[in-house]
């Protein structure tokens, strides 16, 4: 059980990428923590330098009260699950789930008890003989999960672990992991693309683009007031609306409207440009007129289960609203939106920072 | 089935082969196989045009000398003499023979060590040890390193043949100049067996270290760092990772290395077999057999046993390959 602590962090790779750029973060004990971002933000490259398999440039990375900066991935007391799972073929599922504890010398039926405790527990007891190539997605992924558990790391590190299953195993896979690092309570750092993902599983989420953090926060946070239009962007499975817009009077002109003092607070100095972000989830639409609300035709309705995604398009900009399955509206209707109060988001067009 | 009734391919494929020859799938008589009309329109005649060329090749080089030899091989067939002009049939006599020369039971041995310490041996490790090694190397050493190697490989026999013996030289041979001992040994005649042994990994050492590089480079590198996260030693991750991965290309590797071994004849370019016939492996045996000591019939008898032989090796090295480890 420890922390994890990297101090000013970075990592350059040769040919001059920067794939972390003196990154400082702490993860701690017992948290489950998910590094989310593009592909080439450097989450994965984070991960790797975290286990050791990359060695920074220049910063510290610690676990619990040691500097490991310095020492090789097998004295870091770490354990990593990999996206392929990383099963060795031609050892059966006990000998792929014990051979962390051979490697530390442990006798046969030491470590053969204990992979058949932690296979058991997570639901391998039947297919203890068999070889990887004989189990499915879901079963390889656990079996390779109980390696790491088996090992009883300080910290688990686990690299896109559910990205090679099935859409329906993997929310499955989703509340199996969760409980699981509940129950063992160790501290807990997974590397994902998908926010959905990362929202549903993590205690915290760090938001990373080009070898930077972007945002570190609750999901709640992250989802609920992005720092900046980049986490905006990347956050919420409908992506949220960025509308530019610019400061006048009491308000903020945007999209043919204004929207005024009572649903927004209103920023900065008039005249200056502004982004404008409100979910789709947020906002309300009305066929009927509304005072204070921008107004638009519906070009497009997307079904998504219980809601409808509505895109309305309002003096040139296109805005998203949701909508319950029985209320949508006709396409090519005239439509009023209003955002709910409180859930306007507002930032600066020059560096796209969060102001209010 | 297939590609003989395509109902819409076939009008223009008529066109084509009535352009410009007497339209030959038209005036085929349309038999149980159907018209002879094919996807690229050749036609039955014009495709065994094609293919004629090669089968005669394979025929003439291929097929009628190993039936040649199989016939040879039960006369008293020679070189020169009598029996070249009228050969006898002499049934079984040369296997009889064969199976009772000390000659032959010592070229079989002699081939057997050369086959092990050179190639099973020699070449496989040496080839991993290269291909291993190499890996962690920056780009430019690999890359001179390899074309070193692969260049023993490709230059011809005869070329390599004759700078071992200008290197091996007992008056003025580099190997003597660089120990500082002109007149020196003569390491041809003093260690025919050991000089042979080394010059076959010298020159086919390249292709076992090509075969390994591939294979290693076929492991999955998340099982290699699964094995560095729990601490294993390079030992421990050579046992439990990376050998268990590359196992069949090792056997394919051993088969094809041990069969071209077994029947290469440059050892022949180095030492003639001799002296003495203390470096006469089959190959050498049966070229003097045949060519110096003008025995045909006898030599395509020990051919065939020699093919016998490597059937045998390829079939337990397949065997091998088929049985998983348990």
């Amino acid at each position: 059980m420890a922390d994890v602590e990297l101090r000013a962090l970075t990592k350059e790779f040769p040919g001059g990428v920067r794939a972390l750029d003196t990154l400082d973060l702490t993860v701690a004990d017992g948290e489950f923590f998910a590094l989310l971002g593009p592909s080439g933000c450097g989450k994965t490259t984070l991960l790797r330098t975290i286990a050791g398999l990359e060695a920074p440039t220049s910063g510290q990375v610690r676990i619990g009260d040691r500097d490991v900066t310095g020492l090789v991935p097998g004295a870091r007391d770490v354990a990593m699950v990999f996206q392929d799972y990383a099963l060795f073929p031609h050892m059966t599922v006990l000998d792929n789930i014990a051979y962390p504890l051979k490697i530390k010398r442990q006798s046969r039926p030491e470590r053969s008890g204990r992979a058949r405790g932690v296979g058991a527990n997570l639901g391998l007891a039947a297919l203890m003989d068999r070889r990887p190539a004989a189990l499915s997605g879901g079963q390889q992924q656990r079996v390779a999960l109980a390696r790491a558990v088996a090992c009883h790391p300080s910290v688990f590190l686990f690299d896109e672990p559910l990205s090679n299953l099935d859409a329906r195993l993997r929310l499955e896979a989703r509340t199996f992991l969760k409980r699981l690092q509940r129950e063992l309570a160790v501290t807990t750092i997974f590397v994902t693309h998908d926010q959905a993902e990362a929202l549903a599983l993590a205690d915290r989420i760090a938001v990373m683009e080009a070898g930077r953090i972007r945002q570190v926060g609750t999901p709640r946070e992250v989802f609920g007031r992005p720092a900046n239009t980049f986490v905006a962007n990347f956050i919420g499975s409908t992506p949220m609306n960025l509308l530019p817009g610019v400061v006048s009077g009491g308000g903020v002109a945007v999209a043919g409207g204004t929207l005024t003092p009572s649903t927004i607070t209103p920023p900065t100095a008039p005249g200056e440009r502004v982004i404008v972000g409100v979910r789709p989830e947020y906002v309300s639409l009305s066929t009927t007129p509304v005072d204070g609300a921008l107004t638009g035709e519906v070009s497009i309705i997307e079904h998504l289960g219980a809601v409808s995604l509505v895109t309305v398009e309002a003096d040139g900009a296109l805005i998203g609203a949701t909508v319950p399955e029985d209320r949508e509206p006709v396409p090519g209707s005239r439509v009023w939106l209003s955002p709910a109060p409180g859930r306007v988001l507002i930032y600066r067009e020059s560096d796209g920072e969060l102001v209010t | 089935m297939g590609w003989a009734r395509l109902p819409a391919a076939e009008p223009a494929l008529d066109a084509v082969a009535t352009g410009a020859t007497a339209a030959p799938a038209a005036t085929m008589p349309a038999g149980r196989a159907g018209p002879a009309t094919d996807v690229v329109g050749l036609g039955r005649w014009r495709a065994l045009g094609f293919v004629t060329p090669g089968l005669v090749l394979i025929g003439v080089f291929l097929v009628f000398p190993a039936l040649w030899t199989l016939y040879i091989g039960v006369t008293d067939y020679r070189l020169t003499g009598t029996a070249a002009r009228a050969p006898q049939i002499v049934g079984l006599e040369n296997y009889r023979r064969a199976l009772t020369d000390p000659t032959f039971y010592r070229s079989m041995w002699l081939t057997l060590v050369f086959v092990l310490g050179s190639a099973v041996l020699g070449q496989n490790l040496l080839g991993f040890f290269f291909a291993y090694a190499l890996r962690p190397a920056r780009p430019a050493v690999r890359r001179l390193v390899e074309a070193l190697v692969l260049l023993a490989w490709i230059l011809p026999s005869s070329v390599v043949a004759f700078l071992w013996i200008a290197m091996l030289d007992r008056d003025g041979g580099t190997v003597n100049v660089l120990l500082g001992q002109v007149p020196g040994v003569a390491w041809l005649i003093e260690y025919p067996m050991v000089a042979i042994v080394v010059f076959n990994i010298w020159r086919g050492t390249a292709f076992s270290m090509m075969l390994y590089s591939a294979a290693l480079s076929g492991v999955p590198p998340s099982q290699l760092e699964t094995a560095r996260l729990a601490g294993a030693s390079t030992g421990q991750t050579l046992r439990d990772v990376i050998l268990p991965n590359i196992r069949r290309y090792a056997l394919t590797n051993t088969l094809l290395i041990t069969l071209w071994t077994f029947n290469d004849f440059t050892p022949f370019l180095l030492t003639a077999g001799g002296p003495n016939h203390r470096s006469e492996v089959v190959a050498a045996y049966i070229y003097n057999t045949a060519i110096v000591g003008g025995e045909m019939g006898y030599s395509g008898a020990i051919s065939l046993l020699v093919l016998l032989v490597n059937l045998l090796l390829a079939l337990v090295y397949l065997r091998v390959a088929r049985v998983r480890p348990a």
